[in-house]
Parts: C-alpha cells; structure tokens; sequence
C-alpha cells in the first residue's frame, strides 16, 4: 500500500514537472478565475451591508427618536396600521434600539467613527415598511405624513438610497458572476488539456501498464493527483491576490469621508477567510474534475 | 488452460479476423500459431488477453470465462500472463532493470520483492550485468530477451508471443526460442504467433495453422509445410 501511494506522488510529481509550460498556464487560469469567484463573493457581501437595512422589499423606514415613548411608538404604529390598503401590515417589522444596533454594526463595517459615536442606548428604532402599491408617490405622500408625528425621527424612502445602489450590486454581481464561471470552466478545459497531454505523451508507458496488469485506478490516480495539484497551487495563488485586493480596498475606502456609504462596503476578516476556504475546495474540485474526465476518457491509447 | 469454442471475430461489419475457431492448449503446452499475415493469429492473442472480445463463441482462460469479465477484473486476468511482441515495447527512458521492475511496480509489488526478483530473471535471460544499460544501448535480440524477462518477471501461467524473431537474424532467433523453450520447461504455457518457418520446423510442437481466419490445421510436433 506505502509503495503505491509513494508511487502515485512520485509519477505526479515527475509529470508535473515534464508539461511546465502547459502546468504554469493551467494553474494561471484557474488562478484568474478563482480570484473571480472570490471577488464576486466578497463584492456581494460588501453590498449586502449597504443593502441589508432594505432588504425583504422594504420601501421605507421610519426611524423612531432614541428618546420617544411608549407611547409615541404606539400611536406611530398605529397610525402605520391604520392604512392596510397601502402598507403590507404583516410584514410591518418593527426592530428596538438593541435591533437596529446590531444592523448598524453591518452598516458601518467600514465605517468605525460612525459607529463609535453610536450606542444601543443612543440608537434610533425603526419600523420597516412593506407597500402594498406601485405607486411611488403615494408612498411618499405617506411618507411626508408619517415624519410629522411626534417622536419620528426621519423617514427614509428606498426610492431615494436603495435603488441605485441594489441596481448597481445587481449588475456588478452579474458581469463578475458570468465572468468567473466562463474562466472556471476554461480552467478545468485547460487542466483537462495539459492531463491529456500529458498522458498522450505515455501512452507507450500505459499501454505497457495496462498489459502488465496495472489497474486503471493505479494509471488514472497520478494524473488526477497531478490535476487536483494544480487546481489547489492555482487557489492558494487566487487566495494570496484576494488577500492582497481585499487589503488595498479596505484601506482605500477607510479614507472616504465617514457616512457617505462606500465605506460600508467592507467585508469582515472571518468571511474573507470563508471565502479563501471556498475556494481552495472549488479549485481542488475543477482540478480533479478536469483531470478525472481526461483519465477516463483517454485511458485507451 | 486456454481453450477457445467456435469464436468468432469480426473488424468492422466486413472484414472476418477469426471465423468458428475452436481449440483447447493444456497447461504446460508449447503451441505455434502459423499462418500468413492477416490470418488472424493476432486476433487470437488479443482474443485471450482480452483485448478485444469475439462477437461469437467463448474464450477460457484457467478455467474462466475471459468474456464474462467485469472490465474491472481484465487487470487480474492479466497479471497470469506475460505478453511479448516482434517490437518489443520496451520504455526507453527506462533502464533494464527499471523496464522489468516496472512491471512489478505497477501490479503493487513492495520494493524488496522487486529487488530479488529482477536480478533472477535478468539472470534466467542472459542479461546479468547489463541492468543499468538503456534499451537503444542493446542489440535487438538483447531487447528482446528484456522484454521475455519483463513477461516472465511475474511467474504466470501463460506467456503470449507475437512474432517475438519476427525482426531478428536466425541466430538471433534461434535463441529466443531456446529461451521461451527454457520457459516453457518450467511449466508456464506458451502461445506463439509466428510466421517463420526455421523455427517451428526446428522446435517440432504443435502448430495450429490458420487461413483467412479460419483453422485448417492442428497438429501435434507439426511444421509449418
């Protein structure tokens, strides 16, 4: 058993090394598109921080003044209630000062003085609004309405902060989702290629191998082992420029002036590392994929 | 040991390779496969080793159907035989002893088996001394005999030889077949496909001639007329 898989590693190793060329462009490729797939993952999480306070089609919020009543939010509710042809009224949603903290943390990932100045004591409430109509405007007639009742704070309309920006996620996820799985799959195209070669190049060795009374399993495992190499060199590769990218962004955005929004788009370190694992599995994945269908198909020569 | 029943074996819809071959080789036995180019003595080979699979008919093989074998199995079927050819399929990247090593590399044989092995084999064909030579360093009957001990190295039960003096002088071929002779004494079965005439004449087994794909002849200490 020891003497097979020493051999397994040392073929792969050795063929690893034979196509240089043809590996160096493999595992470029699948670099590139994995470092795709990690940004496209990172940038719709950055969104998701701007987006997460809309999230659910809300269209409006209305922020309740740290210091109101009891009362007062009551009778805010209540007169939210009182249009059900309007407003959706079972996903009315209302979220308490410790709530909307937590919201906010996402919020003003990016954003640290913003944050700091705020506290769950300090914090405004906030009723999430659902419409039930199409009409904008008379949303935002209701709008008006709502911001002149005692202990509103603000009313925030999606119409004016959300749909540019959800537009624009959208659009960005889109064109960086479409890219990175068009050079996924030229990059398991390529592995596949380079194993093919590979084996083209033995196939004298194979065929030997196979009249001997080799298994195919123990013909097939160092090429899938030599496909899968390269797919992982090509994520840890990926993960480093992620790394890289990630780290220039974060600092980049850090100097926007605070409360404009970009500086949300940050993502935390723990998803950053999430993502890395991600990817290492999807790069290991292409290259055992690849290289598994050029072992089986081409194991006839 | 080897025993084929009414096989048939067609290329293509046209072309007839083996046609109702019927034919049974005891263990131990030495037989010739005679016959013009494209007679089908190939085929038969290829028939027993399953590289291919007849259209009609059965092929057994120490008591197994060779056509009833998960492809996952034709590895096991195998390793009980060795095969030769007239081009000797040797790896030339390889040296002697890494050329039959490999062959006991490949079926998972540890690495102390390995080095006991070779050094006997090289030594049953004449090659001792020569293990670190690369093939294009050797003479063609000296690849050939490479090329026996590779077949041998493993001890089967069949040796299987495809004009293995089809590209050597008949001095040169002569000792090859006292060496595949010397294998067969010690018991291992051996189907040789041949066109010369010196040797089969000179050797006096059992000859099995084919035309066009067809058995016309099977002859205990025959020759090749």
């Amino acid at each position: 058993m020891i003497a097979r898989i020493a051999y397994a590693f040392r073929e792969m190793w050795a063929s690893f090394r034979r196509n240089l060329t043809l590996t160096a462009a493999a595992i470029l490729t699948s670099a590139i598109a994995l470092l795709l797939v990690g940004t496209t993952l990172l940038i719709q999480r950055a969104f998701e921080n701007l987006l997460v306070q809309w999230k659910g089609d809300v269209a409006m919020i209305v922020f309740v003044r740290s210091d109101a009543t009891p009362e007062q939010i009551a009778l805010i509710d209540e007169s939210i209630r009182s249009a059900p042809t309007i407003i959706n009224v079972d996903k009315l949603q209302y979220l308490d000062k410790t709530q909307t903290y937590e919201e906010a943390k996402r919020i003003f990932a990016g954003d640290p003085v913003t944050l700091s100045l705020l506290t769950p004591e300090n914090i405004p409430s906030e009723f999430k609004i659902v419409p039930l109509t199409q009409d904008p405007a008379l949303v935002r007639s209701l709008s008006e309405q709502y911001r002149s009742l005692p202990g509103v704070e603000d009313v925030a309309l999606a119409e004016d902060e959300f749909q540019v920006i959800s537009t624009l996620s959208r659009f960005v996820r889109t064109v960086t989702l479409v890219m990175s799985l068009v050079l996924l799959v030229v990059a398991v195209g390529l592995i596949w290629n380079t194993i093919r070669t590979a084996m083209f190049a033995r196939r004298r060795e194979i065929e030997v191998m196979k009249l001997v009374g080799a298994t195919n399993w123990f013909i097939r495992v160092p090429f899938m082992l030599e496909g899968l190499l390269q797919g992982l060199i090509g994520a840890i590769v990926s993960c480093g420029g992620l790394w890289v990218l990630n780290s220039a962004w974060t600092n980049g955005v850090a100097g926007f002036k605070p409360g404009t929004g970009i500086s949300s788009l940050v993502v935390p370190s723990g998803y950053l590392s999430g993502v890395m694992v991600v990817i290492l599995i999807i790069g290991a994945l292409a290259g055992a994929i690849g290289s598994a269908i050029a072992a089986s198909r081409f194991l006839d020569v | 040991m080897i025993r084929l029943e009414n096989v048939t074996k067609r290329y293509g819809s046209e072309t007839v390779a083996v046609r109702d071959a019927s034919f049974d080789v005891a263990k131990g036995d030495f037989v010739f496969l005679v016959g013009p180019s494209g007679s089908g003595k190939s085929t038969i080979l290829r028939l027993v080793n399953r590289q291919e699979r007849p259209e009609r008919g059965d092929v057994w093989v120490a008591g197994q159907n060779v056509n009833d074998l998960p492809d996952s199995r034709v590895p096991f079927l195998r390793r009980n035989m060795g095969n030769v050819f007239q081009d000797y399929k040797l790896l030339t990247g390889k040296t002697v002893f890494e050329n039959i090593a490999f062959a006991l590399e490949v079926i998972g044989k540890p690495r102390h088996v390995i080095a006991r092995q070779v050094p006997i084999v090289l030594d049953l064909v004449g090659l001792a001394g020569k293990e670190d030579r690369f093939p294009n360093q050797l003479s063609g009957g000296e690849q050939q005999r490479v090329s026996i001990a590779r077949a041998f190295v493993n001890r089967p039960l069949i040796l299987l030889a495809d004009e293995p003096t089809g590209n050597l002088d008949p001095a040169t071929g002569e000792g090859i077949m006292s060496l595949l002779d010397e294998i067969n004494q010690t018991g291992t079965t051996v189907v040789m496909a041949t066109h010369d005439h010196r040797v089969v004449n000179a050797m006096r087994r059992r000859v099995i001639q084919l035309d066009r794909g067809v058995i016309v002849r099977d002859q205990e200490r025959g020759v090749y007329e």
